[in-house]
């Protein structure tokens, strides 16, 4: 109950913010739109026959409030509801599949927002916090951005910054003990109460995005964006174990303790106005120190169908090549099945996979008038529903020598949206 | 004289074109009265609804990669 408190005061203090700015923006709330209310729910579900199936609810909620022109003022809370099953321990191909078990898993985590935006002419500036707890994980992220388009609105840069001061739970091991002989956390229990068996770990995340987004002519748009990320830490998950040695021996999932990623996306939008449809199209390349090369190719395409309503339909593509030291047996000396190094890794996303996705979205969106209101209090509203399945394929990843079977999920979404 | 491998070449070619792509920019002027199009939220590239969010944490949940997002951007119709 302790590690409620901070959310709970976050959460008390958001919610006193909010009444004090509806309190005094009360008169302009029956004038003008200053609010904008948002509240969504997505689930998603990985089934599995053996087991391990996964399935986590979203549900959402923000609200920005827009007093004047020049400043927006945001709020907004989410959880993730986690409930399911994972394998605690990584075997390779040449390990037998009785070692292979399930544990279940239960997690509920949190996550409030805040911020403002301020903008002035052709520029605008945003900050923003977000806290996030759940019972092994604590993080604290601070954002910065700003952007400003020029050239008669036809060209847009925007410049970001995130600082991300994260806490994980682990056990507690010296930290002379050679990372062969840590054995993974066995639970959350203790975690965040200065329990003796257990640390607080650091994970360091800076995070500088910049975006460029140009109108080429009055039908196609262009964006470019590039991503880099500086991680230090623990980036491994302390609850799993990899066996490492031929007798069968386990050790907690070691990764390097540095990781620095980057990514460059380009993406167009094409208006055909013989058909009234907007075509999107993307690509990303992505690379870090940890030799993951990935590169994903997007499609889409959406068009009104009524004035009110809109449909999306949208595709994807990934691949990655896996990490240096990945190998899906670490018992068998040299490669094919061998260690890689110092490192070993449990993680089905450091091994080689790709993946397809495929889905859409259908949005209705009413307008109403400030003496004509939707429902007499809105100005505008809003209700989506999305729905997107994705499947992996894992090249080399397998539990025991046996292919996962949780590579099938479904992305399900609900949302409505109000103005005020 | 030493050949250029194919892969750079191709990294060359992309990089020639984003430089002249750069200075192109100042010749392109799309007039305030030509952008209704632009501004239509079918050709945004940050769309508002929440689902695009959602499907991003689950990606970067799953997957080794991350970054190289949507910022907005598209069009204003404004002016």
């Amino acid at each position: 109950m302790a590690s409620l408190r901070p959310l709970l005061r976050c959460a008390a203090a958001l919610a006193a913010c909010g009444s004090v700015l509806l309190v005094l923006l009360a008169p302009r709330l029956l004038h003008a739109q200053v609010a904008e209310l948002s509240l969504g729910t997505t689930v998603f579900h990985e089934p599995s026959k053996v087991g391990s199936q996964m399935t986590v609810i979203n549900p959402n909620a923000s609200l920005v409030v827009t007093p004047w022109e020049w400043i927006s003022v945001n709020a907004g809370y989410e959880a993730d509801i986690v409930s399911g099953a994972s394998e605690p321990v990584k075997a390779g191909k040449l390990s037998s599949p009785d070692i292979i078990s399930q544990a279940s898993v239960e997690d509920f985590r949190h996550v409030a927002t805040g911020g403002f935006t301020l903008r002035k002419k052709n520029t605008r500036l945003s900050a923003g916090y977000a806290y996030a707890q759940e019972l092994d994980y604590r993080s604290h992220g601070f954002s910065v951005s700003t952007a400003t388009d020029f050239l008669q609105k036809n060209t847009e840069i925007e410049l970001s910054y995130a600082r991300g001061f994260d806490k994980v739970c682990n056990a507690a091991f010296p930290e002379s003990r050679d990372p062969s002989l840590r054995l993974p956390l066995d639970s959350s229990d203790g975690c965040f109460k200065n329990a003796d068996n257990r640390q607080e770990q650091d994970i360091d995340i800076n995070n500088f995005q910049a975006g460029w987004t140009q109108a080429w002519t009055p039908v196609l748009t262009t964006q470019v964006v590039g991503t880099f990320q500086l991680q230090h830490g623990f980036l491994g998950n302390p609850y799993r174990g990899v066996v490492i040695g031929p007798s069968g021996q386990i050790a907690q999932e070691h990764h390097p303790e540095n990781r620095a990623r980057s990514a460059v996306a380009v993406r167009a939008k094409y208006f055909v106005r013989g058909i009234q449809t907007a075509f999107g199209l993307g690509v990303r390349g992505y690379k870090d120190t940890w030799d993951i090369l990935g590169q994903t190719y997007q499609v889409d395409a959406e068009r009104f169908m009524t004035p009110w309503l809109r449909v999306l339909l949208r595709g994807r593509y990934y691949q990655q090549t896996g990490a240096l030291f990945w190998s899906d047996d670490y018992t068998g000396g040299e490669p094919l099945f061998g260690p890689r190094g110092q490192y070993w890794s449990g993680d089905r996303e450091t091994s080689p996979m790709r993946s397809f996705m495929f889905g859409g979205r259908v949005l209705g969106e009413w307008r109403g008038a400030p003496g004509n209101r939707l429902l007499g209090m809105m100005l505008n509203a809003s209700a989506a529903a999305n729905l997107d399945v994705i499947q992996t394929e894992l090249d080399d990843f397998t539990l025991a020598g046996l292919n996962p079977d949780d590579t099938f999920a479904i992305v399900f979404g609900l949302s409505f949206g109000g103005g005020f | 004289m030493k050949q250029i491998k194919p892969h750079h070449r191709s990294v060359l070619t992309a990089g020639l074109f984003a430089f002249v792509l750069s200075f192109a920019t100042g010749c392109v002027t799309v007039r305030p009265e030509q952008r209704s199009i632009l501004a239509d939220p079918t050709m945004q590239m940050k769309s508002s609804n929440r689902d695009e969010a959602a499907l991003q944490h689950v990606l970067e949940n799953r997957e080794g990669s991350f970054g190289g997002g949507t910022v907005e951007g598209g069009g204003c119709g404004c002016n």
